[in-house]
Protein backbone atom coordinates (compact mmCIF):
# COMPACT_ATOMS: atom_id res chain seq x y z
CA UNK A 1 0.00 0.00 0.00
CA UNK A 2 1.14 3.50 -0.72
CA UNK A 3 1.44 5.63 2.11
CA UNK A 4 2.41 8.63 0.75
CA UNK A 5 1.89 11.69 1.66
CA UNK A 6 -0.09 10.31 4.27
CA UNK A 7 2.96 9.25 6.60
CA UNK A 8 4.60 12.27 5.69
CA UNK A 9 1.63 14.44 6.78
CA UNK A 10 1.12 12.28 10.01
CA UNK A 11 4.87 12.35 11.52
CA UNK A 12 5.54 15.97 10.61
CA UNK A 13 2.31 17.08 12.32
CA UNK A 14 1.41 19.06 9.42
CA UNK A 15 -1.28 21.56 9.11
CA UNK A 16 -3.83 20.05 6.52
CA UNK A 17 -6.85 21.76 4.64
CA UNK A 18 -9.88 19.97 4.45
CA UNK A 19 -9.79 17.95 1.54
CA UNK A 20 -6.37 16.73 3.10
CA UNK A 21 -8.40 15.98 5.85
CA UNK A 22 -10.77 13.69 4.29
CA UNK A 23 -8.50 12.13 1.94
CA UNK A 24 -6.21 10.90 5.39
CA UNK A 25 -9.53 9.58 7.03
CA UNK A 26 -10.27 7.54 4.05
CA UNK A 27 -6.78 6.42 4.00
CA UNK A 28 -6.70 5.62 7.79
CA UNK A 29 -10.03 3.36 7.47
CA UNK A 30 -7.64 0.84 5.49
CA UNK A 31 -4.40 1.52 6.64
CA UNK A 32 -3.27 0.13 10.03
CA UNK A 33 0.23 1.61 9.83
CA UNK A 34 -1.07 4.90 9.55
CA UNK A 35 -3.76 4.34 12.18
CA UNK A 36 -0.56 3.51 14.59
CA UNK A 37 0.66 6.86 13.59
CA UNK A 38 -2.31 8.66 13.93
CA UNK A 39 -2.83 6.82 17.69
CA UNK A 40 0.72 7.56 18.42
CA UNK A 41 -0.11 11.31 17.71
CA UNK A 42 -3.52 11.33 19.48
CA UNK A 43 -1.24 9.88 22.76
CA UNK A 44 1.45 12.47 22.68
CA UNK A 45 -0.66 15.34 22.28
CA UNK A 46 -2.87 14.34 24.99
CA UNK A 47 0.06 13.52 27.51
CA UNK A 48 0.20 14.55 31.31
CA UNK A 49 2.84 15.69 33.09
CA UNK A 50 4.05 13.55 36.53
CA UNK A 51 4.07 15.76 39.11
CA UNK A 52 7.28 15.25 42.07
CA UNK A 53 6.22 14.20 45.66
CA UNK A 54 4.72 16.55 47.60
CA UNK A 55 7.76 18.62 49.98
CA UNK A 56 10.01 18.89 46.44
CA UNK A 57 10.92 22.29 47.76
CA UNK A 58 11.70 21.66 50.90
CA UNK A 59 13.83 17.96 49.94
CA UNK A 60 15.89 20.67 47.79
CA UNK A 61 16.40 22.78 50.88
CA UNK A 62 17.85 20.00 52.46
CA UNK A 63 19.82 19.08 49.81
CA UNK A 64 21.18 22.39 49.11
CA UNK A 65 22.17 22.95 52.67
CA UNK A 66 24.13 19.50 52.84
CA UNK A 67 26.04 20.30 49.67
CA UNK A 68 26.87 24.08 50.91
CA UNK A 69 28.43 22.58 54.05
CA UNK A 70 30.36 20.32 51.76
CA UNK A 71 31.71 22.64 50.23
CA UNK A 72 32.42 24.36 53.38
CA UNK A 73 34.39 22.01 54.98
CA UNK A 74 35.98 21.35 51.30
CA UNK A 75 37.38 24.89 50.94
CA UNK A 76 38.56 24.49 54.59
CA UNK A 77 40.50 21.46 54.23
CA UNK A 78 41.99 22.74 50.91
CA UNK A 79 43.08 26.26 52.58
CA UNK A 80 44.79 24.14 55.30
CA UNK A 81 46.69 21.45 52.95
CA UNK A 82 47.36 24.02 50.61
CA UNK A 83 48.95 26.27 54.03
CA UNK A 84 51.20 23.47 55.05
CA UNK A 85 52.13 22.73 51.54
CA UNK A 86 53.29 25.93 51.19
CA UNK A 87 55.21 26.88 54.88
CA UNK A 88 56.74 23.04 53.86
CA UNK A 89 58.22 24.13 50.55
CA UNK A 90 59.39 27.70 51.96
CA UNK A 91 61.31 25.99 54.96
CA UNK A 92 62.67 24.04 52.27
CA UNK A 93 63.90 26.19 50.03
CA UNK A 94 65.30 29.01 52.68
CA UNK A 95 66.28 26.27 55.06
CA UNK A 96 70.13 27.22 54.17
CA UNK A 97 69.22 30.89 55.35
CA UNK A 98 67.61 29.76 58.07
CA UNK A 99 70.59 27.10 59.21
CA UNK A 100 72.80 30.47 58.55
CA UNK A 101 70.40 32.38 61.05
CA UNK A 102 70.24 30.27 63.70
CA UNK A 103 73.89 28.81 63.94
CA UNK A 104 75.95 32.77 63.37
CA UNK A 105 72.98 35.79 63.31
CA UNK A 106 75.75 38.18 63.92
CA UNK A 107 77.37 37.68 60.50
CA UNK A 108 74.06 36.55 58.17
CA UNK A 109 72.55 39.79 59.48
CA UNK A 110 76.00 41.88 58.43
CA UNK A 111 75.24 40.40 54.50
CA UNK A 112 72.06 41.02 54.74
CA UNK A 113 72.78 44.90 55.49
CA UNK A 114 75.67 44.85 52.86
CA UNK A 115 73.31 43.49 50.25
CA UNK A 116 70.40 45.78 50.99
CA UNK A 117 73.01 48.66 50.71
CA UNK A 118 74.52 47.48 46.97
CA UNK A 119 70.94 47.15 45.75
CA UNK A 120 70.06 50.36 46.92
CA UNK A 121 73.00 51.83 45.19
CA UNK A 122 72.08 49.97 42.09
CA UNK A 123 68.08 51.69 42.00
CA UNK A 124 69.59 55.53 42.62
CA UNK A 125 72.17 54.63 39.84
CA UNK A 126 69.31 53.28 37.54
CA UNK A 127 67.18 56.10 38.42
CA UNK A 128 69.99 58.41 37.26
CA UNK A 129 70.30 57.10 33.97
CA UNK A 130 66.25 56.65 33.52
CA UNK A 131 66.19 60.69 34.00
CA UNK A 132 69.05 61.80 31.52
CA UNK A 133 67.61 59.42 28.90
CA UNK A 134 64.41 60.89 29.46
CA UNK A 135 65.75 64.84 28.95
CA UNK A 136 67.77 63.63 26.00
CA UNK A 137 65.94 61.12 24.00
CA UNK A 138 62.53 63.12 23.39
CA UNK A 139 64.68 65.52 21.35
CA UNK A 140 65.91 63.02 19.15
CA UNK A 141 62.54 61.94 18.26
CA UNK A 142 60.57 63.35 16.01
CA UNK A 143 56.20 64.06 17.10
CA UNK A 144 54.71 61.99 14.64
CA UNK A 145 57.06 58.59 15.98
CA UNK A 146 55.37 59.07 19.18
CA UNK A 147 51.64 59.11 17.42
CA UNK A 148 52.86 56.09 15.80
CA UNK A 149 53.70 54.59 19.34
CA UNK A 150 50.72 55.67 20.97
CA UNK A 151 48.41 54.70 18.18
CA UNK A 152 50.06 51.53 17.80
CA UNK A 153 49.58 50.51 21.45
CA UNK A 154 46.16 51.73 21.95
CA UNK A 155 45.23 49.14 18.49
CA UNK A 156 47.19 46.66 20.90
CA UNK A 157 44.83 47.19 23.97
CA UNK A 158 42.33 47.15 21.75
CA UNK A 159 42.51 43.73 20.76
CA UNK A 160 43.45 42.43 23.72
CA UNK A 161 40.35 43.54 25.19
CA UNK A 162 38.03 42.40 22.27
CA UNK A 163 39.81 38.69 22.69
CA UNK A 164 39.20 38.55 26.53
CA UNK A 165 35.73 39.57 25.88
CA UNK A 166 35.75 36.97 23.28
CA UNK A 167 36.72 34.08 25.19
CA UNK A 168 35.76 34.91 28.66
CA UNK A 169 31.85 35.35 26.68
CA UNK A 170 30.14 31.89 28.55
CA UNK A 171 27.79 29.95 26.49
CA UNK A 172 24.08 28.65 28.17
CA UNK A 173 23.19 25.47 29.15
CA UNK A 174 25.34 22.77 31.10
CA UNK B 1 8.74 42.84 35.70
CA UNK B 2 7.49 39.88 36.37
CA UNK B 3 7.89 38.01 39.02
CA UNK B 4 9.80 35.30 37.35
CA UNK B 5 12.29 37.73 36.52
CA UNK B 6 12.24 39.47 40.01
CA UNK B 7 12.86 36.11 41.47
CA UNK B 8 15.44 35.27 39.36
CA UNK B 9 17.48 39.22 39.99
CA UNK B 10 17.07 38.32 43.82
CA UNK B 11 18.63 34.78 43.48
CA UNK B 12 21.58 35.90 41.13
CA UNK B 13 22.14 38.58 44.21
CA UNK B 14 22.08 35.21 46.91
CA UNK B 15 18.48 35.27 47.85
CA UNK B 16 17.98 31.96 48.34
CA UNK B 17 14.07 32.58 49.23
CA UNK B 18 13.52 33.79 46.13
CA UNK B 19 15.62 30.79 44.42
CA UNK B 20 12.91 28.65 45.83
CA UNK B 21 10.49 30.23 44.11
CA UNK B 22 12.21 29.59 41.07
CA UNK B 23 11.97 25.74 41.98
CA UNK B 24 7.87 25.65 43.12
CA UNK B 25 7.45 27.48 39.80
CA UNK B 26 9.63 24.74 37.50
CA UNK B 27 9.59 21.36 39.74
CA UNK B 28 6.61 20.19 37.94
CA UNK B 29 8.09 20.27 34.37
CA UNK B 30 11.78 19.47 35.45
CA UNK B 31 10.42 16.67 36.93
CA UNK B 32 8.35 15.83 34.66
CA UNK B 33 11.39 15.60 32.12
CA UNK B 34 13.80 13.77 33.77
CA UNK B 35 10.73 11.16 34.73
CA UNK B 36 10.18 10.61 30.89
CA UNK B 37 13.51 10.46 30.12
CA UNK B 38 14.97 8.39 33.04
CA UNK B 39 11.73 6.33 33.48
CA UNK B 40 11.66 6.09 37.23
CA UNK B 41 10.60 8.24 40.01
CA UNK B 42 13.34 7.83 42.27
CA UNK B 43 15.84 8.81 39.59
CA UNK B 44 13.79 11.29 38.17
CA UNK B 45 13.55 12.90 41.65
CA UNK B 46 17.28 12.50 42.03
CA UNK B 47 17.42 13.89 38.91
CA UNK B 48 15.31 16.63 39.33
CA UNK B 49 16.95 17.98 42.48
CA UNK B 50 20.56 18.03 40.69
CA UNK B 51 19.15 19.80 37.96
CA UNK B 52 18.07 22.65 40.53
CA UNK B 53 21.45 22.68 42.23
CA UNK B 54 23.40 22.37 39.02
CA UNK B 55 20.96 25.66 38.46
CA UNK B 56 21.88 27.52 41.34
CA UNK B 57 25.70 26.98 41.04
CA UNK B 58 25.51 28.66 37.75
CA UNK B 59 22.65 30.79 38.16
CA UNK B 60 25.43 34.05 37.69
CA UNK B 61 26.55 32.49 34.41
CA UNK B 62 22.16 33.03 33.20
CA UNK B 63 21.47 35.13 30.39
CA UNK B 64 18.65 36.98 31.16
CA UNK B 65 17.38 38.02 27.59
CA UNK B 66 17.04 34.30 27.46
CA UNK B 67 14.39 32.11 28.60
CA UNK B 68 14.71 30.98 32.07
CA UNK B 69 12.49 27.63 31.36
CA UNK B 70 14.09 26.54 28.43
CA UNK B 71 17.56 26.97 30.53
CA UNK B 72 16.92 24.77 33.16
CA UNK B 73 15.29 22.29 31.02
CA UNK B 74 18.78 22.42 29.17
CA UNK B 75 20.33 21.28 32.09
CA UNK B 76 17.80 18.63 32.86
CA UNK B 77 17.92 17.25 29.69
CA UNK B 78 21.99 17.17 29.69
CA UNK B 79 22.03 15.84 32.82
CA UNK B 80 19.48 13.03 32.12
CA UNK B 81 21.58 11.96 28.72
CA UNK B 82 24.84 12.04 30.88
CA UNK B 83 22.81 9.48 33.57
CA UNK B 84 21.36 7.30 31.05
CA UNK B 85 24.74 7.27 28.70
CA UNK B 86 26.60 6.14 31.73
CA UNK B 87 24.47 3.67 32.93
CA UNK B 88 23.81 0.22 31.10
CA UNK B 89 20.19 -0.53 29.72
CA UNK B 90 17.89 -2.33 31.90
CA UNK B 91 14.88 -3.12 32.11
CA UNK B 92 12.81 -0.09 32.65
CA UNK B 93 10.66 -0.48 35.87
CA UNK B 94 7.33 0.94 35.63
CA UNK B 95 6.17 -0.28 38.64
CA UNK B 96 6.03 3.33 39.94
CA UNK B 97 2.96 5.18 38.09
CA UNK B 98 2.25 8.68 37.07
CA UNK B 99 1.14 10.14 40.45
CA UNK B 100 0.60 6.52 41.63
CA UNK B 101 -2.65 6.24 39.39
CA UNK B 102 -1.54 4.42 36.08
CA UNK B 103 -2.74 1.16 36.59
CA UNK B 104 -5.72 1.99 39.15
CA UNK B 105 -8.59 2.98 36.73
CA UNK B 106 -11.00 5.55 38.48
CA UNK B 107 -14.14 4.18 39.68
CA UNK B 108 -15.31 7.19 40.07
CA UNK B 109 -14.99 8.04 36.35
CA UNK B 110 -17.77 8.00 33.72
CA UNK B 111 -15.90 4.85 31.72
CA UNK B 112 -13.88 3.05 33.87
CA UNK B 113 -12.92 0.99 30.75
CA UNK B 114 -11.54 4.26 29.24
CA UNK B 115 -9.52 5.12 32.21
CA UNK B 116 -7.64 1.69 31.61
CA UNK B 117 -7.40 2.27 28.29
CA UNK B 118 -5.71 5.53 28.77
CA UNK B 119 -3.78 4.41 31.18
CA UNK B 120 -2.37 1.39 29.51
CA UNK B 121 -1.89 4.23 26.20
CA UNK B 122 0.70 6.34 29.04
CA UNK B 123 2.43 2.91 29.93
CA UNK B 124 3.08 1.99 26.16
CA UNK B 125 4.07 5.42 25.49
CA UNK B 126 6.67 5.50 28.54
CA UNK B 127 7.59 2.56 27.20
CA UNK B 128 8.22 2.91 24.10
CA UNK B 129 9.82 6.42 24.80
CA UNK B 130 12.35 4.25 26.91
CA UNK B 131 13.72 3.09 23.41
CA UNK B 132 15.10 6.19 22.05
CA UNK B 133 18.52 7.47 21.83
CA UNK B 134 18.48 10.18 24.92
CA UNK B 135 19.37 13.10 23.03
CA UNK B 136 15.96 11.57 20.96
CA UNK B 137 13.90 11.31 23.75
CA UNK B 138 14.54 14.96 25.63
CA UNK B 139 13.79 16.30 22.33
CA UNK B 140 10.04 14.83 21.86
CA UNK B 141 9.98 15.22 25.55
CA UNK B 142 10.29 19.12 25.33
CA UNK B 143 8.70 19.09 22.41
CA UNK B 144 4.97 17.37 23.57
CA UNK B 145 5.17 17.85 27.45
CA UNK B 146 6.93 20.87 27.82
CA UNK B 147 5.45 22.43 24.57
CA UNK B 148 8.74 23.86 23.62
CA UNK B 149 8.88 25.24 19.64
CA UNK B 150 12.19 23.99 17.40
CA UNK B 151 14.27 26.61 18.02
CA UNK B 152 13.72 26.64 22.09
CA UNK B 153 14.52 22.66 21.95
CA UNK B 154 17.57 23.70 19.62
CA UNK B 155 18.99 26.33 22.40
CA UNK B 156 18.69 23.61 25.20
CA UNK B 157 19.98 20.58 23.41
CA UNK B 158 22.58 22.69 21.57
CA UNK B 159 21.83 21.18 18.02
CA UNK B 160 20.49 23.42 14.70
CA UNK B 161 17.05 23.55 14.34
CA UNK B 162 17.41 21.36 10.85
CA UNK B 163 19.01 18.64 13.87
CA UNK B 164 15.57 18.63 15.77
CA UNK B 165 13.40 18.50 12.98
CA UNK B 166 15.61 16.01 11.52
CA UNK B 167 15.38 14.04 15.36
CA UNK B 168 12.13 14.45 16.24
CA UNK B 169 10.90 12.95 13.10
CA UNK B 170 13.45 10.17 13.34
CA UNK B 171 11.61 9.58 16.74
CA UNK B 172 7.95 9.59 15.76
CA UNK B 173 8.96 7.07 13.33
CA UNK B 174 10.67 4.69 16.05
CA UNK B 175 7.79 5.45 18.17
CA UNK B 176 5.04 4.68 15.70
CA UNK B 177 7.09 1.23 14.97
CA UNK B 178 6.84 0.35 18.15
CA UNK B 179 3.20 1.26 18.78
CA UNK B 180 2.20 -0.67 16.03
CA UNK B 181 3.03 -3.83 17.73
CA UNK B 182 0.66 -2.87 20.66
CA UNK B 183 -2.05 -5.54 21.58
CA UNK B 184 -5.20 -5.32 19.14
CA UNK B 185 -7.34 -4.96 21.95
CA UNK B 186 -5.97 -1.40 22.46
CA UNK B 187 -6.80 -0.53 18.88
CA UNK B 188 -10.45 -1.75 19.20
CA UNK B 189 -11.78 1.45 20.70
CA UNK B 190 -10.08 3.94 18.45
CA UNK B 191 -10.72 7.29 19.28
CA UNK B 192 -10.90 10.51 17.28
CA UNK B 193 -7.76 11.13 16.24
CA UNK B 194 -5.97 14.17 17.92
CA UNK B 195 -3.22 15.06 15.86
CA UNK B 196 -2.34 18.64 14.98
CA UNK B 197 -2.82 17.25 11.77
CA UNK B 198 -6.17 17.56 11.95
Amino acid sequence: MDHRPFEDWLLDNQELNSEQKHQLNTHLRTCSSCTSIAELNLALNSVNEVAPAAGFSDRFQVRLAAKKQALRRRNLWGFIILTLSALSILTWVAWPILKDLILSPVNLLATWISSLASFWAAIQAITRAGEVLFKVVPTFVPTYVWMAILIAAGGWSLVWVLSLIKFTNVTQGV
Amino acid sequence: MTDEKTWIIQAQHGNDDAFTNLVEAYQKPVHNLCYRMLGEMEAAEDAAQETFLKAYQNLARYDRERSFATWLLSIAAHHCIDKLRRRRFNAVSIDEDEEGQTDIPDRSAPDPESEIMKNQQRERLQLSLQSLDPTDRAAVVMRYWQDCSEVEIAQALKLTVPAVKSRLHRARVELAELWEEKPARMRHERKPYGSPAF
